[in-house]
């Protein structure tokens, strides 16, 4: 069986990407890929970090959720029927605070209804859990960018790792090894917001192309590896 | 002043070869009218390009298609080779190594279309210097007819194509083909400045050369030839270590005396998603490559440039009420004319046709005001060959001889070293 070529964080302008729903899904399919999770922001406005997000329609919302989900499934058929590409719904759960120890990004793929960022963590793994998502921490440990360090669910983990199916193990061009030392399940993504950003880690998946074997393959992390993927 | 008057007058100069230059175009695009002639207008597709009137039995036509790495919009273009109405063909792909991206996109077009003859070739080959030689021979020697056709990954075409440039084949003294190229799909500034070069020097001074001088100036987006004329010529160990590979083909092609044709049907190259750095760094080599090839005629590219000859006087000396006003409505012109080139070319008769696919993205109107800022940056690129006979290509840096035939950098004496400070410098601001 061939390997599947995997990114499952993807934002597009639904949040803070810089390229259209449709020109992502075409960009990934023209590059021959196999899987890809639309993961839009869902910030949570009880800050004002989070108030200028929403301001700035910077997340995804309560109120276009429902559209946000239908656009996906629109151009998930398109990418299935032009590039045999499996396109999943998603959203990244982003609790956004003025201290990296205190945030959180949380990947839910495979997502069908609204989770709002707001509740605790508790209430956003158990509703996730629910919807049969597939939960991924995202990066988790330091990062050489400024505002891209999430630390809580990392330092938190004896705590939360049960609620969590993979942790980013790497992300874009940087590369978490504390996760493989601590022998969790991994995959690799692009946190992808511009079109450069293609050519970074990803995931590579030995499963059938479908949503359910692609959410097992990870969760039992057998037959994942990451590649840098490089023109 | 007499320094403005020199320039302005060799502005006015540059801007009447400018003129030429769309005649030629224009000249180039209209041969498919003069084809359909008496036909009405309604015609077919088939009377369009003249098919249906002839006895001409298309031949079947084997089409190299060398990769490397990821082209914008690669699975569309390699797709619209599948989709080709021709009675017989077939496609090679022809990759160096397993882990190229390519591959994948490849893997992906031939389950898609299993009943075409697609094979995929992966082998290494290192017998020459010029990566895309070495990715062709073991396509070559895979390939089963006569007629080949060697096209390159980031190019896309209509399902006419192949029927349009295997016609000209009619004529046995024509030895090679090649075609208009039109630039699309500009989504960021430095794939809008390829594009519209593409569309106006590039399109223009390739009509020029056809037309007015019968130069054959041949593109490697697009060449048919047959395997005999190619075997006469040495085949591609002649230009192993060549940079400019299309143009020496076409050359040698025209010294053995046969004919080499610049088809009216535009094949479009597919530029999305580039940088200005990529932009620059391209020109920048096409550059040096044009001063190895021609010499002291590269001196007439910088004279035809009016709107950077117009820009001079401005930038260096005066910025006074005179230059200023010559220097915009000189920009001004140049513009139209861009707009008008662009609007020939992405109107050709292949597009009116109704052929698809075409893509939907070209330029917007807007897009033309950019025009003169690709002229000046393009102005200061032509200076680049005459200091510098180097190139970067795939990694590895060579120099450009006679002929554009690369020899590798060596390893010790002053020019060595002289790259390796430079290196050193920006890996340290990197």
């Amino acid at each position: 069986m061939v390997m599947l070529l995997c990114d499952f964080h993807i934002h597009t302008k639904y949040s803070d990407g810089s390229v259209e729903l449709g020109r992502v899904v075409d960009l990934y399919g023209q590059a021959g890929f196999d899987v890809i999770s639309i993961t839009d922001h869902v910030v949570n406005g009880d800050n004002p970090i989070g108030k200028l997000a929403h301001r700035f329609r910077l997340s995804v919302t309560a109120e276009n959720f429902d559209e946000y989900i239908a656009n996906v499934k629109y151009e998930a058929e398109r990418a299935w029927s032009k590039y045999e590409m499996l396109v999943v719904p998603g959203v990244e759960i982003s609790k956004n605070y003025i201290t990296p120890e205190k945030s959180a990004h949380i990947l839910i793929i495979d997502i069908k209804e609204f989770i709002p960022a707001c509740l605790n963590y508790e209430k956003i793994f158990l509703e996730a859990k629910q919807q049969d998502t597939l939960i991924v921490a995202c990066h988790p440990h330091y990062l050489s960018e400024f505002g891209r360090d999430t630390l809580f669910l990392w330092n938190n983990r004896d705590k939360y790792a049960k609620y969590i199916d993979a942790w980013e193990i790497a992300n874009r061009d940087d590369v978490f090894n504390v996760i493989s030392l601590k022998k969790y399940p991994y995959i690799a993504s692009s946190d992808f917001h511009r079109t450069r950003h293609l050519y970074s880690w990803k995931t590579l998946l030995n499963c059938e192309k479908n949503t359910g074997s692609v959410k097992q393959c990870i969760r039992h992390n057998k037959g994942v590896a990451i590649t840098l993927f490089r023109n | 002043m007499e320094i403005f008057y020199v320039f302005a007058g060799i502005t006015i100069f540059g801007l009447i070869c400018y003129g030429l230059q769309i005649w030629a175009v224009r000249s180039t695009l209209k041969e498919d009218k003069k084809v359909r002639g008496s036909e009405d207008g309604n015609a077919s597709t088939s009377q369009l390009f003249n098919f249906s009137s002839s006895q001409f039995q298309f031949p079947p036509v084997s089409i190299l298609k060398p990769l490397k790495g990821l082209d914008d919009n690669l699975f569309d273009n390699l797709a619209s080779f599948c989709a080709q109405d021709y009675p017989e063909y077939e496609i090679i792909f022809s990759l160096q190594d397993h882990n190229d991206p390519a591959f994948k996109v490849v893997r992906k077009i031939r389950d898609k279309y299993p009943e075409k003859d697609i094979s995929v070739i992966v082998e290494r080959c290192d017998l020459g210097l010029n990566p895309k030689v070495n990715n062709l021979i073991p396509a070559y020697k895979a390939s089963k007819y006569e007629l080949i056709l060697i096209s390159d990954s980031n190019v896309m075409v209509g399902n006419n194509y192949l029927k349009a440039i295997t016609k000209h084949m009619q004529d046995p003294d024509v030895g090679l083909v090649s075609n208009m190229i039109r630039g699309i799909g500009g989504r960021t500034i430095g794939s809008i400045l390829e594009n519209l070069h593409l569309n106006s020097f590039i399109a223009g001074s390739v009509c020029f050369l056809d037309k007015f001088l019968k130069m054959p100036c041949v593109i490697g987006k697009s060449m048919l030839m047959r395997k005999r004329d190619l075997e006469v010529i040495s085949g591609f160990k002649a230009v192993k270590d060549v940079l400019a590979e299309d143009y020496v083909i076409g050359k040698r092609m025209h010294g053995i005396g046969k004919k080499v044709v610049l088809s009216n049907y535009a094949v479009n190259n597919v530029n999305e998603y580039w940088g200005i750095r990529r932009f620059i760094n391209r020109h920048t080599r096409w550059g040096k490559l044009r001063w190895r090839l021609g010499g002291i005629k590269y001196l007439s590219e910088l004279i035809g440039n009016p709107v950077f000859m117009a820009s001079l006087p401005v930038l260096l000396w005066e910025p006074s009420k005179i230059t200023i006003s010559f220097a915009l409505l000189v920009s001004f012109l140049k513009v139209l004319g861009d707009s008008y080139l662009g609007t020939l070319i992405y109107d050709t008769e292949n597009r009116r046709s109704g052929e698809s696919p075409i893509h939907p993205f070209t330029h917007s109107p807007i897009h033309y005001l950019l025009s003169p800022i690709k002229d000046i940056i393009i102005g200061f690129i032509w200076f680049v060959p005459i200091l510098s006979n180097t190139v970067v290509w795939r990694g590895s840096r060579y120099i450009i001889g006679r002929n554009s035939v690369l020899s590798p950098m060596p390893e010790s004496n002053i020019w060595a070293w002289r790259y390796r400070v430079a290196d050193a410098i920006k890996a340290r601001l990197a």
